[in-house]
C-alpha cells in the first residue's frame, strides 16, 4: 500500500439543474469550461434521457468548485446540494431495452404516430429491434401494426389479476 | 437558443458521436441517428463512469444506440 494510490471511489457525482432541453448543450459547455479552467476537475458528464432537466457530473472536487463551474456555463442553473456516489447512478449507464415489461397479450396505448391514442393488444415483441407488433383494440378487422417500443405506454398486463 | 435541428450521428460500434460520414476512431460508417443518452468523457483515466462503460478515449458518446 502506498500513499499515492489513487482511490477512484473519491469521485463524487453531482446533479446540475439545467434549462429544459438544453442538457446536451450544457454537457458540451461544461467540457469546454473544464478545458479552459484546469483548476476545476470534472472527469465525465452524463446526460441520461430519463433525467430531464439535469446533467450528472463526475468530479473529485467539493461542491463549491462545481458551483463555480455552474456560474461559467450558460443554461446551467444550480447544483443540487449533496453528492451522490457512483453506485447510485450507474444504472443509467446500461439502459434496459424499451420493450422490457411488454409481452404478448399486454394492452398498450399508442402514444405517437397516426394511431396515437388508440388502444392495442401486443401480438409479437422483437427485443432485438425494440419493436412490437400490435393489433388495434377497437378495429373490426385485425390489422397488425409494427411500432417502436417507446411509442407505446403499457396500460394493463394480461397476467395481472386486478 | 436554436434547437439542434440535425440530429448528430452515432457510431454503432464504439457509440461515439460522429460529425461526418464515418467514425473517426474505428473508421466505420455504420452510423445511427437513433440514439439516446449522452455522455461526455473528459478524463477517462480517472473517471469511474468511463471505466464502467469501457471507454479509454475522451470524447462524446451515446449511452444507447439503436
Amino acid at each position: 500500500m502506498t500513499m499515492t494510490d489513487t482511490n477512484e471511489s473519491e469521485n463524487k457525482v453531482y446533479a446540475i439543474k439545467t434549462t429544459a432541453k438544453q442538457e446536451r448543450t450544457v454537457a458540451d459547455n461544461i467540457e469546454k469550461a473544464v478545458r479552459e479552467h484546469s483548476e476545476i476537475r470534472v472527469y465525465a458528464v452524463m446526460v441520461p434521457d430519463e433525467l430531464r432537466g439535469y446533467v450528472l457530473v463526475e468530479s473529485p472536487d467539493e461542491i463549491a468548485r462545481i458551483e463555480q463551474l455552474v456560474e461559467m456555463v450558460p443554461h446551467a442553473r444550480v447544483v443540487l446540494h449533496g453528492d451522490t456516489s457512483f453506485g447510485e447512478v450507474q444504472h443509467f449507464l446500461s439502459p434496459k431495452p424499451v420493450v422490457s415489461g411488454i409481452e404478448e397479450g399486454t394492452i398498450v396505448e399508442l402514444i405517437a404516430g397516426p394511431f396515437k391514442g388508440e388502444k392495442a393488444v401486443v401480438k409479437r415483441v422483437d427485443t432485438g429491434k425494440e419493436e412490437i407488433t400490435v393489433e388495434l383494440y377497437e378495429s373490426m378487422v385485425p390489422i397488425p401494426i409494427t411500432v417502436r417500443g417507446d411509442n407505446v405506454r403499457v396500460i394493463d398486463r394480461r397476467d395481472d389479476e386486478h | 437558443m436554436a434547437v439542434r435541428k440535425k440530429q448528430a450521428k452515432v457510431c454503432r460500434i464504439c457509440h461515439r458521436v460522429v460529425e461526418g460520414d464515418a467514425c473517426v476512431m474505428c473508421g466505420s460508417s455504420n452510423l445511427s441517428e437513433d440514439w439516446a443518452g449522452y455522455l461526455v468523457i473528459i478524463d477517462p483515466r480517472h473517471s469511474d463512469i468511463a471505466k464502467k462503460v469501457g471507454i479509454d478515449t475522451p470524447g462524446r458518446y451515446a449511452l444507447k444506440v439503436r
